[in-house]
C-alpha cells in the first residue's frame, strides 16, 4: 500500500539534485539520509530536494526533512526544496518548514538560484 | 447525492500505508458532494494524519487491530470519525502533546485543515472527529 521512497542523485553543473520518487513518510528516513550523505560525501555543497515525483508526504516525513535541513545548515550545506504541489507548499508553510529552507516552484528556478549564488564573488 | 444522511464505515488494518484507503474513500465522497479539489486535499491530509496517529499510538501498529473510519454525509458537511482501540486516554489538545514532535505536528496540521476537530478518549478507545463544511462556517462575531 505504501510506496517506498527512492532517491536518485544527479548533478546539474555545481548543483546536486536529489529526486524523490514515492512516499515521504517515516519509512523514508533511511533512504533520504543515505542519499543526502552520499551526495555530501561526494563533495556536494548545494543541494535541491526535488519533490516532483512524490504525491504523499505526512508529518513523520516532514520531521525527517526538517532534521536533514537542520543538519545541512549546521554543516554549511545549502539545501533547498522544489517540485512541491501547491497543497504541500501550503503544508510546509503551515508547519514552519519554510523557515529552514527556501522553496522553489520548479527545478529550473532552484538550480538557477543556486548557480547564481555560487558564481557570486565571495 | 441526496441530502439524506449517508454513513460509510471502513475498517483498515493498523499498518502504515492503509490510511490511503480512507483517503481515497473520502475523496470519492467529497467529490460527489461538490467539495473543491483544494478542500478535498486538505481533508485527505487530515485523515491521513488521524489514521496514522490511531495506528501508531492507539493500536500500537498491531495489524490485527482495525482503525475504524466513519464518513457521515450531511446536507452541508462531511464528518469523519477515526476510531482506534487504544486503552489509555491518549488524545488531548495538540499543545499538551509536544513530547512527541511529529505526532504533535500531525495534530496541528489536522486543526489547520478542517473546520472542526475534536479529540476524545472513550472506554473503547480514542476518537478524532473532523468536519468540513461545503460553505465554511462564519467566524463568531464576523
Amino acid at each position: 500500500m505504501a510506496q517506498e521512497l527512492k532517491v536518485t542523485a544527479r548533478r546539474v553543473v555545481s548543483v546536486t539534485l536529489l529526486d524523490l520518487q514515492g512516499d515521504v513518510t517515516m519509512f523514508a528516513e533511511a533512504e533520504l539520509t543515505r542519499a543526502y550523505h552520499a551526495a555530501v560525501d561526494a563533495g556536494a555543497r548545494a543541494l535541491v530536494l526535488n519533490f516532483a515525483g512524490t504525491d504523499y508526504i505526512n508529518s513523520a516525513g516532514i520531521a525527517i526533512i526538517i532534521s536533514l535541513l537542520t543538519e545541512a545548515r549546521a554543516s554549511g550545506i545549502t539545501l533547498v526544496i522544489c517540485g512541491l504541489s501547491s497543497h504541500y507548499q501550503k503544508i510546509f508553510r503551515m508547519v514552519g518548514l519554510t523557515q529552514y529552507a527556501e522553496v522553489f516552484e520548479t527545478e529550473e528556478a532552484a538550480v538557477g538560484e543556486l548557480k547564481s549564488r555560487s558564481s557570486e564573488p565571495a | 447525492m441526496s441530502s439524506e444522511k449517508r454513513i460509510i464505515h471502513l475498517h483498515i488494518p493498523s499498518e502504515l500505508g492503509y490510511e490511503k484507503v480512507a483517503m481515497g474513500a473520502a475523496r470519492s465522497v467529497a467529490q460527489a458532494m461538490g467539495f473543491s479539489n483544494d478542500r478535498i486535499l486538505d481533508l485527505q491530509t487530515a485523515i491521513a494524519e488521524a489514521c496514522t496517529n490511531a495506528m501508531e499510538h492507539g493500536n500500537r501498529l498491531n495489524a490485527a487491530q482495525r482503525v475504524e473510519v466513519v464518513l457521515t454525509v450531511e446536507e452541508n458537511a462531511l464528518a469523519v470519525d477515526v476510531n482506534d482501540k487504544g486503552k489509555n486516554p491518549q488524545f488531548g489538545e495538540p499543545e499538551i502533546r509536544e513530547h512527541d514532535k511529529h505526532r504533535g505536528m500531525g495534530m496541528y496540521i489536522i486543526k489547520q485543515l478542517v473546520d472542526e476537530v475534536q479529540w476524545s478518549a472513550k472506554p473503547q478507545g480514542g476518537q478524532v472527529r473532523m468536519v468540513i463544511y461545503l460553505e465554511p462556517k462564519e467566524e463568531a462575531g464576523a
